[in-house]
């Protein structure tokens, strides 16, 4: 019965550098336009070229947003790429090309991701399992049953859907008018709703916030629900860009992987409790700039992903600068 | 108010036993289910047969424990796989003297990236999850860009021998296969590295407190650079034999990362830090290979392999919280 | 007053496995009144306060809340029937504003979003009840610490408590920042707030308490109105014994070789030491939080290194600018944090103690040959009647006391010649601190020296030959053995130090 404690808290110990997803915002800006002018290809400066610019963030974007919700709750989503695939295919198979068959997909396949949401909440928050050993467990789950079963469930896209991924309005592609609307919508949810307070307390202070009364376990299931909604709404988009589904959609992206990467370069913390939309946003701008700049300056697919090994380092050491405490 | 200590029996030494019959007795069960279905594997040579095939493994999961013990994760162990592979169907290029010394090279390389992880994690303080996952874009990247992505060059017979040269009339067993020679070697290296020199009491004091351990005078950078540096060259190893007795192909090392920290995990050792000795990567890759074995001789399609693994993943950890939880 | 207390607790029993913490206790508090409980740790403070806070259930016994009868299963009711308990670890999320951390749980809405500006008003409104004008969307992080508790204190406030519970409010506060935090307890108390004050600081029991308490040993020794109870009372109460027995006596010989200098000494928080440490000696620190105390210790085992200055040990100029170095130069570190900084928890008794020898060993040497036998090791271990059922039992279930004695072995099995202890005692029972005071004594008795740090000025007064204080990251002054507490806190106020300028000029 020793008492242990005293007073601790926590002090920043430099004046906090104010808004670091805007400064990460200038950053991809000044690579983009720099790696344009300096190759002579002006013309990704015109807006066919920036929408084509935010075209590649999309899909990322999407899943980044999810990935925010559960790491900024202490917890991280593993099972995302295999839920991407799993959505792709399922939507080609239920749509078969039928326009009517459209709606039915689309609800058929946010079910699914409710459930996948639900027993990944459920795994990590009642069952207290280590979030990347049981999210890497569901993932496995899916991919495994969707390869199986690929082969007994071909289809394609209806045309209404594809052409939603290819037309714009006013000049801007529907799906980056989607992603904005969703990235301000889940913005508003973590600065403006009890909900998103609570994300901030479970993830900042788990002991603390149950102390203060809050459901820790209902906090965390609802971060997972929307993690696997929001892969689902990315899985639906690259179904529609690609006219059809296949199960390696979602690793051959790297989704998982890279939308934990563009969290954490965006500022939102591993270990929960601190970060945002804006954050992840600008990482994964940062990441379709990058994308764009080596494209025109002709980098070889394979030396790309050299370079995005090295630059996913470069710029989570640029935060744990200063960090005194051990890491493993 | 002393509170009286129960005489309790060492609850780490329990567990350590527990985890050894956990993790053997699953092997032992799932060992006998493969007889079940198919009699001859009871045989010394077949027996011979599952462990050469199992050796990488088994390897990858000795070295991935290192870095498990102290409290961090390296998912970078796959990707040396496939550059180990690919570089040396390159190098060696078909030719037999060049075997060796390009062994030599293979080992600098791991050791390389062992550097790399092992500094970056104890130096720049970035989270193990993040750096080995850039070192595997990063290794990733180089194996493809210098492979050309496709698979290049042949692997002359006596470097394919390590891999799937069989020593035949051996005394009482039969035959030997030379990947089992070193399986055998490498896992009494590991296993004395752990259990027969500071060295392993230093990673376990890491993983347990960082902090403490720093302050009672651990080289803590250095320990932890030394266990990446193990995980690498096990990965090269590893990488060795199965070049030799499946060929070379880009998709080598897909996967295995996370089949050696479920291996770990499986045999009882603990997910950030603390616990563990080489009986649980040594019985848990065991048993999650008879799992892989059992399954393909059930017919059971390849693809599920990736579903049982990841339900298995999640059953071992949740029985390791629910103990956990009773304990306190 | 009113007729009945605000607070009434009865025949509290609470017992874990193996120890009886509460034993029939009974406690009572009025509306606008400051109750103080004084007791060592492991008195059974604690855990009284946890049970009156919902955290924990007691076997026996009943709490009334303004004489109805209440049973609490979770911290959320004992909030909700106006009991607020503000601990002594701040709960608060670093990255949140005031207003944030405040109303973490309790937010309020206007049709499914957060009613900013509700919580900004109310937030404000709080704070100035309590004195402050801090901006409610400030982030908590960037308070300091004093202000982060009234934050702290505005949490516990928010819902109109009629009983609240203060656990060591000023551990880590300043002087200037105690007087402050004792006015808002008197305004607390104006407003008729009942009020529980937990502290081992007799400067201030005796300036706010309208009644006094003692526990020890889990059971209720006296309660007495301020005004009857002493400080030399209050302190023989808690300890049961008399202080002059308590700790060991003084060495024969004056020490006089030098074993560890600093000269000069700089670094962020330090300024100007110079400090000597004599064969034989120990020597203890004293100061108030922010006396730089804790960074002269970091600053000699080489955690927070000195920038400017130089060290000498045994003659010999050396720099230590890691922990391994210092441990390689035969220096140990006893640090306050037991579990955070001192011990590996889930490793055995003997693992524990081996570690720093295996620290130093070479790297491919066998764990439990030679000097890292276990036979000797468990020798060590016997001779500091360190109780275990067994030494490879996980150290984490060994008591305060016990752990304490463990990190000793440690230091003693590598042979080191100085020790740094921080809060040597801090959580740990009466019997096991003689006990760790007189292997002190033993330790230097032979050959060796020991720098003590605590806040504990009792403790350090008792054992220590010489006391330095400290202020604001200077020394202040050189106390000689026997001095009193007086004498030690005026400097650690600064006060002595004027004297010493005036005398200069």
């Amino acid at each position: 019965m020793s008492i242990e404690a005293r007073p601790q808290a926590v002090r920043f110990g430099r004046p906090f550098r104010f808004s670091f997803a805007f400064v990460l915002f200038l950053i991809s800006v000044a690579i983009y336009v720099c790696t344009a002018v300096v190759t002579g290809e002006v013309n990704q400066l015109s807006l066919a070229g920036l929408s084509g610019l935010f075209q590649r963030m999309v899909a990322l974007g999407l899943v980044g947003l999810g990935q925010t919700f559960v790491i900024l709750v202490g917890s991280i989503d593993l099972s995302v790429a295999a839920l991407i695939s799993v959505v792709a295919v399922l939507a080609s198979f239920i749509m078969h090309g039928e326009p009517a068959m459209i709606a039915p997909a689309i609800v058929a396949c946010l079910l699914v991701c409710l459930v996948a949401g639900c027993v990944n909440g459920m795994l990590v928050g009642f069952g207290r399992i280590n979030p990347l050993i049981a999210t890497l467990g569901t993932g496995l789950v899916m991919q495994g049953v969707l390869s199986t079963a690929f082969s007994f469930m071909p289809g394609s896209v209806a045309p209404r859907f594809e052409a939603f991924a290819y037309s714009s309005l006013f000049g801007i592609p529907y799906p980056v008018c989607l992603l904005v609307i969703l990235a301000i919508g889940a913005s508003r949810v973590l600065s403006s709703t009890p909900f998103g307070a609570r994300i901030y307390s479970v993830g900042g202070n788990p002991e603390g916030a149950r102390m203060a009364g809050i459901r820790t376990e209902r906090v965390v299931l609802g971060a997972h629900l929307i993690a696997s909604l929001f892969a689902g709404v990315a899985g639906l988009f690259l179904a529609a860009r690609l006219q059809s589904g296949t199960p390696w959609v979602g690793r051959d992206g790297i989704y998982d992987l890279e939308s934990i990467a563009v969290t954490v370069i965006g500022g939102t913390i591993l270990a929960g409790g601190n970060g945002g939309v804006a954050g992840t946003m600008a990482g994964v701008l940062l990441f379709a700039s990058l994308d764009a700049s080596f494209n025109m300056l002709g980098v070889d697919a394979f030396v790309k992903q050299v370079l995005r090994g090295a630059i996913v380092i470069a710029a989570v050491a640029v935060h744990a600068v200063g960090n005194k405490e051990h890491v493993a | 108010m002393t509170p009286i200590p129960h005489a309790t029996p060492s609850r780490r030494q329990v567990f350590g036993i527990a985890a050894v019959n956990f993790g053997l007795i699953m092997f032992l069960l799932l060992y006998a289910g493969i007889a079940i279905l198919q009699p001859n594997y009871l045989e010394a040579g077949l027996f011979m047969n599952f462990l050469r095939r199992a050796a990488p493994l088994i390897i990858l999961a000795g070295g991935q424990l290192y870095v498990i013990l102290t409290g961090g994760f390296d998912l970078s162990m796959g990707a040396v796989v496939t550059l180990v592979v690919l570089a040396a169907s390159i190098l060696v290029n078909g030719d037999p003297n060049a075997t060796w010394p390009m062994i030599g090279v293979l080992y600098l390389m791991g050791l390389a990236v062992g550097l790399i992880n092992g500094l970056v994690v104890a130096y720049l303080k970035v989270p193990s999850i993040v750096t080995t996952l850039g070192t595997m874009l990063l290794t990733n990247g180089v194996a493809l860009t210098w492979s050309g992505g496709a698979a290049r060059g042949d692997l002359p017979d006596n470097f394919r021998d390590l891999g799937r040269f069989v020593a035949h009339d051996v005394w009482l067993i039969g035959t030997l296969p030379m990947a089992v020679i070193v399986l055998i070697v490498f896992m009494v290296i590991a296993g004395w590295g752990l259990h027969g020199t500071v060295y392993g009491k230093r990673a376990i004091a890491i993983g347990d407190n960082a902090r403490a351990a720093d302050l009672a005078g651990i080289p803590v950078a250095a320990t932890r650079i030394a266990a990446f540096v193990v995980s690498a060259l096990a990965a090269v190893t590893a990488g060795i034999l199965v070049g030799g007795f499946s060929g070379v192909s880009v998709n080598a090392g897909s996967g295995l990362a996370l089949q050696a920290i479920a291996a770990c995990v499986v045999g009882g050792a603990q997910l950030l830090g603390g616990r563990g000795t080489i009986w649980s990567a040594l019985f848990g890759a065991l048993s999650l290979f008879s799992l892989f074995t059992l399954l393909n001789l059930a017919g059971l399609p390849q693809a599920l392999r990736d579903s049982i693994q990841g339900l298995i993943l999640i059953a071992a950890l949740g029985a390791s919280a629910w103990r956990e939880r009773r304990k306190a | 007053m009113t007729d009945a207390p605000a607070l009434q607790m009865r025949g509290i029993v609470k017992a874990f496995p193996g120890v009886v913490a509460l034993d029939h206790v009974d406690f009572d508090c009025f509306a606008g009144e400051v109750h103080a409980i004084c007791g060592e740790n492991g008195a059974g403070k604690s855990t009284l306060m946890k049970i009156l806070g919902g955290s924990y259930r007691p076997d026996a016994g009943e709490i009334r809340i303004r004489d109805r009868p209440m049973r609490f299963t979770h911290p959320v009711e004992a909030r909700a029937a106006g009991i607020s308990v503000i601990h002594q670890e701040l709960s608060l999320l670093p990255h949140r504003s005031v207003a944030e951390n405040i109303f973490m749980g309790r937010e309020p809405s206007r049709r499914g979003f957060l009613d900013r500006q509700q919580m900004r008003q109310r937030t404000a409104a709080l704070l100035a009840q309590l004195g402050t004008s801090t901006d409610p969307d400030q982030r908590v992080g960037t308070l300091s610490i004093a202000s982060q508790q009234r934050v702290e204190i505005a949490k516990a406030l928010l819902f109109e408590a009629q009983v609240v519970v203060m656990d060591e409010p000023t551990a880590a506060l300043g002087e200037r920042d105690t007087q402050f935090l004792l006015q808002l307890v008197r305004n607390l108390r104006k407003d008729g707030v009942a009020i529980v004050y937990i502290s081992h600081r007799m400067p201030e029991v005796m300036a706010i308490a309208d009644r006094v308490t003692v526990l020890k040993d889990g059971r209720k020794i006296w309660t007495r109105p301020q005004a009857s109870a002493e400080v030399s009372a209050i302190v023989t109460a808690m300890v049961g014994r008399d202080l002059k027995d308590f700790y060991p006596k003084p060495p024969l010989v004056e020490p006089k070789e030098s074993l560890f200098s600093i000269e000069n000494g700089e670094n962020a928080q330090l300024h100007g030491i110079d400090l000597h440490l004599r064969v034989g000696e120990i020597l203890g620190v004293a100061g108030l939080e922010d006396s730089g105390k804790t960074a002269l210790a970091q600053a000699i085992i080489g955690d927070v290194p000195l920038k400017v200055g130089s060290m000498t040990l045994r003659g010999k100029p050396e720099t230590i600018l890691s922990p391994r170095r210092a441990v390689a130069h035969g220096m140990g570190y006893v640090p306050a944090d037991r579990k955070g900084e001192g011990l590996l928890l889930r490793q055995s008794v003997r693992d524990n103690a081996l570690l720093s020898l295996r620290a130093m060993a070479a790297c491919f040497s066998r764990p439990n040959r030679g000097a890292l036998a276990y036979s000797k090791i468990d020798d060590e271990l016997c001779s500091m009647d360190v109780r275990a059922a067994d030494f490879g039992q996980p150290v984490g279930a060994l008591s305060g006391g016990n752990q304490q004695k463990t990190i000793i072995c440690r230091w003693l099995a590598q042979a080191s010649d100085m020790l740094v202890f921080v809060e040597p005692t801090r959580g740990i029972d009466i019997a096991a601190k003689a006990a760790i005071y007189e292997t002190m004594r033993r330790f230097v008795d032979a050959g060796r020296a020991i720098i003590v740090i605590s806040s504990d000025l009792p403790e350090l007064i008792g054992i220590s030959d010489r006391i330095v204080v400290m202020h604001r990251g200077r020394i202040a002054g050189e106390l000689p053995r026997g001095s009193s507490e007086e004498a030690v806190v005026a400097l650690s106020l600064g006060l002595g130090m004027r004297e010493r300028q005036d005398a200069v000029v």
